[in-house]
């Protein structure tokens, strides 16, 4: 393999509706009106383009198509500290993931969970833990968990990272 | 695409916010969705919904078991005598109830349904290819659709000559390549070619639009004589004519029966065809021929577009379906819909699918919703859909294959065309082949009859009453031993209806031909019709769908 290969992965974040849709991107971009947004992350000596798709809206009412899922190399579910539902509705978007994608190794397809819009009012609105959260994602097959914040693109860059890591097969996987 | 889900639809519909919308669409078929996309490009708002649980209607992809229910019984929704929420009398408006239409007849199963169902994404509308330079293909690359869609390259085209299987020599290599023709027939094919790419260059190399003022090579006369009487004033030999006029220019109808052929294709049309067929090939450099198909089914093309809607701002809403049309009371000017869930959503325009219809009783008092009515129906198309245990020819993957008139029986009226997929487009597993046929027809039972005898040709058809009725065909030629075995297949009739334009558009089923270039034509009238101000996807659209911070960040 050569070593400067690069590599193109597709990801897709899932979560309910108004909590994921543009906030994601918009911490790292603004992308009205954008398909897509790509990402360069290098881990190792591998150069990584991540393709990341959101869900456009169409989660709103349960109407993402099959086509969305396809071919997704690492899916990100989202969620608002801020909103008990939202992280409520973790396992149906983590279900409804791998029955739409199908993916070939259902156990050990890379997820990434983010708990979303830690700086909402200093905190003090939170109504999900970062212990709960942990404690669902461990429960899943030790899906690696962040927290970000919209105000300062925090911890967005390692999230990235570990999206990269995660989609490559034989590493093994870790939070970070 | 889970089609158990379909049949109960949630009791608990959501309620859609805004209520107010530019356009409302009803369906998800291709044409619905290019409306939706294109719509939403030009800054409307837009509400587009279906009433199954994907995406696609009639155009769409589904998995085993095949044919899905709604072609057995159309859509439609709570009982319409009850209607959910009663309109108050005060109100001024008056509902509609939308009369669901039954567009598939003649459906008929043979064989057990292969393992595993969910392996399979078999298409409504098949046989059905894009040519590598087709608009349809440009549109796609233009409104960002093509980010979702992979194609692969048909391998190959086919013609059923004489009882067998023959390549058709579709560009300057292939004609110097083949073994069947004599070096004049060659001679004659290569000069035609010559002609044909004269004529094209004397214009600017626009296929479509400047045929007739180029007339450069072929006199104006000529285009408007029968490509078929040109192609003979060429002195190309028959099987050439028949290789030019049904696998190059796609003619659907017998070319030589002046008096039985409804269409007779002109020259300037044939020249078109073959022009668009010359540029297509060697397009993209890893298609080998002229023809690519969308990976996972054309039930992918929809869905890309009404993702290029959505990211435009569209709203869409899948198992929701619609009950009846609000009509001004006074005015009798279109105003609405009823949603299933007696919400009342209003717009300015409204798309539909074809198997949706206003009641005659009110559209014919009616000018809003005139010509939304049966007349929309030009025709049939006969459709098969195989499972086979083995490619039709040995080592092929994904081909296409034309049986020009009479080549099944003499009395064959139309062509049929068949198109195979192996699991290298993600239709079947491994092993599996998918052959889609169709045929055009105006007599249901001549149609599927020509689908079978087609099929019988192609397969080695276990059950001999699969073929019952059907027209006895050349069964004793050589290379019968080679066929694979047809293991499951399913033969139905689908209703052409065409576009109606009016504050109400209804939009067209999948038509008799193998390409989408009269279903995009349509499409852009309706949506002229529509917003005669905008510019159906315009090209300055592109750049900002995609946002790349690579160059920025180093």
């Amino acid at each position: 393999m050569a070593s400067r290969r690069r590599t193109l992965l597709k990801v897709i974040i899932l979560g309910d509706s108004g909590y994921v849709n543009k906030k994601f991107s918009n911490q790292y971009k603004a992308t009205i009106g954008a398909d897509f947004l790509t990402k360069e992350v290098q881990f190792e000596d591998r150069l990584f383009t991540l393709q990341i798709w959101d869900t456009a809206g169409q989660e709103r009412f349960q109407s993402l198509g099959v086509a969305f899922y396809r071919g997704a190399d690492c899916c990100v579910l989202v969620y608002d500290v801020n909103v008990m539902k939202s992280f409520d509705n973790l396992n149906n978007w983590r279900e409804e993931f791998l029955i739409q994608a199908s993916p070939s190794d259902p156990e050990n397809f890379p997820f990434v969970v983010l708990g979303n819009k830690i700086d909402i009012d200093g905190g003090n609105s939170r109504v999900v833990s970062e212990k709960k959260a942990r404690a669902w994602c461990a429960s899943k097959g030790n899906i690696p968990y962040f927290e970000t914040s919209a105000k300062e693109g925090f911890n967005v860059e390692a999230a990235f990272q570990c999206m990269a890591k995660n989609a490559l097969k034989n590493e093994p996987e870790e939070e970070m | 695409m889970d089609e158990t889900s379909s049949i109960s639809f949630p009791s608990d519909y959501p309620t859609i916010d805004p209520t107010s919308f530019d356009l409302v669409v009803l369906g998800t078929g291709l044409p619905e969705s290019l409306l939706a996309a294109a719509a939403a490009a030009a800054g409307k708002s837009v509400l587009h919904l279906d009433h199954n649980p994907f995406y696609g209607s009639h155009f769409s992809s589904l998995s085993l078991p095949f044919p899905p229910s709604f072609l057995h019984s159309p859509p439609l929704p709570p009982d319409p005598s009850t209607p959910p929420s009663a309109p108050s009398p005060s109100s001024s408006y008056a509902a509609v109830n939308l009369r669901p239409h039954r567009l598939y007849s003649e459906i008929e199963i043979a064989g057990s349904s292969p393992e595993p169902s969910k392996a399979f994404l078999l298409d409504l509308a098949g046989p059905r290819v894009l040519y590598c330079a087709d608009e349809t293909v440009d549109l796609m690359l233009r409104s960002g659709a093509s980010h979702h869609v992979e194609f692969k390259s048909v391998d190959a085209n086919l013609i059923y000559w004489e009882g067998r299987l023959c390549s058709v020599p579709d560009s300057r290599q292939a004609i110097f390549k083949d073994r069947t023709l004599g070096l004049a027939e060659k001679r004659e094919m290569m000069k035609l070619l010559k002609l044909v790419q004269q004529h094209i260059g004397s214009g600017d190399g626009q296929v479509a639009a400047t045929a007739e003022e180029a007339a450069v090579g072929i006199s104006a006369e000529d285009l408007e004589t029968p490509f078929a009487e040109f192609l003979k004033k060429q002195r190309l030999p028959p099987k050439i004519r028949t290789i030019i006029l049904y696998a190059i220019a796609l003619a659907n109808h017998d070319q030589d029966n002046a008096e039985s052929c409804k269409k007779l294709i002109t020259t300037k049309q044939g020249i078109e065809s073959l022009a668009l067929y010359n540029s297509s090939v060697g397009r993209f450099p890893n298609a080998v021929s002229a023809f690519i198909y969308p990976i996972y089914g054309h039930g992918e093309l929809p869905q890309a577009f009404c993702r290029c809607a959505a990211v435009k701002g569209a709203l869409y809403v899948l198992r929701m379906p619609i009950v009846a049309l609000l009509i001004d009371k006074e005015s009798r000017q279109y105003k609405g819909v009823r949603l299933a869930s007696g919400q009342d959503i209003f717009s300015h325009h409204l798309v539909m699918e074809p198997s949706l219809q206003v009641p005659s009783s009110v559209s014919h008092s009616n000018t809003v919703c005139e010509g939304l009515n049966d007349s929309n129906l030009i025709g049939y198309a006969a459709r098969g859909v195989c499972i086979t245990s083995g490619p039709i020819q040995q080592g092929s993957s994904n081909i296409l294959v034309v049986f020009p008139p009479k080549s099944l029986h003499s009395g064959q009226l139309t062509t049929v065309r068949a198109l195979q997929l192996s699991s290298n487009v993600g239709v079947c597993p491994p092993g599996l082949f998918v052959v889609y046929l169709s045929t055009p027809c105006n007599d249901v039972i001549l149609g599927t009859e020509y689908v079978r005898a087609a099929m019988n040709a192609l397969f080695i058809v276990p059950n001999s009453d699969i073929s019952e009725g059907g027209i006895s065909t050349s069964d004793e030629v050589t290379e019968g031993e080679t066929r694979p075995t047809l293991l499951w297949s399913s033969v139905h009739v689908q209703e052409l209806t065409q576009a109606s334009f009016s504050a109400v558009c209804s939009c067209p089923m999948p038509d008799e031909n193998l390409d989408y270039r009269k279903i995009l034509e349509s499409t852009k009238q309706l949506f002229t019709n529509m917003y005669p101000q905008e510019e159906f996807f315009p090209k300055h659209s592109t750049s900002e769908n995609a946002e790349d911070d690579s160059g920025s960040s180093e």
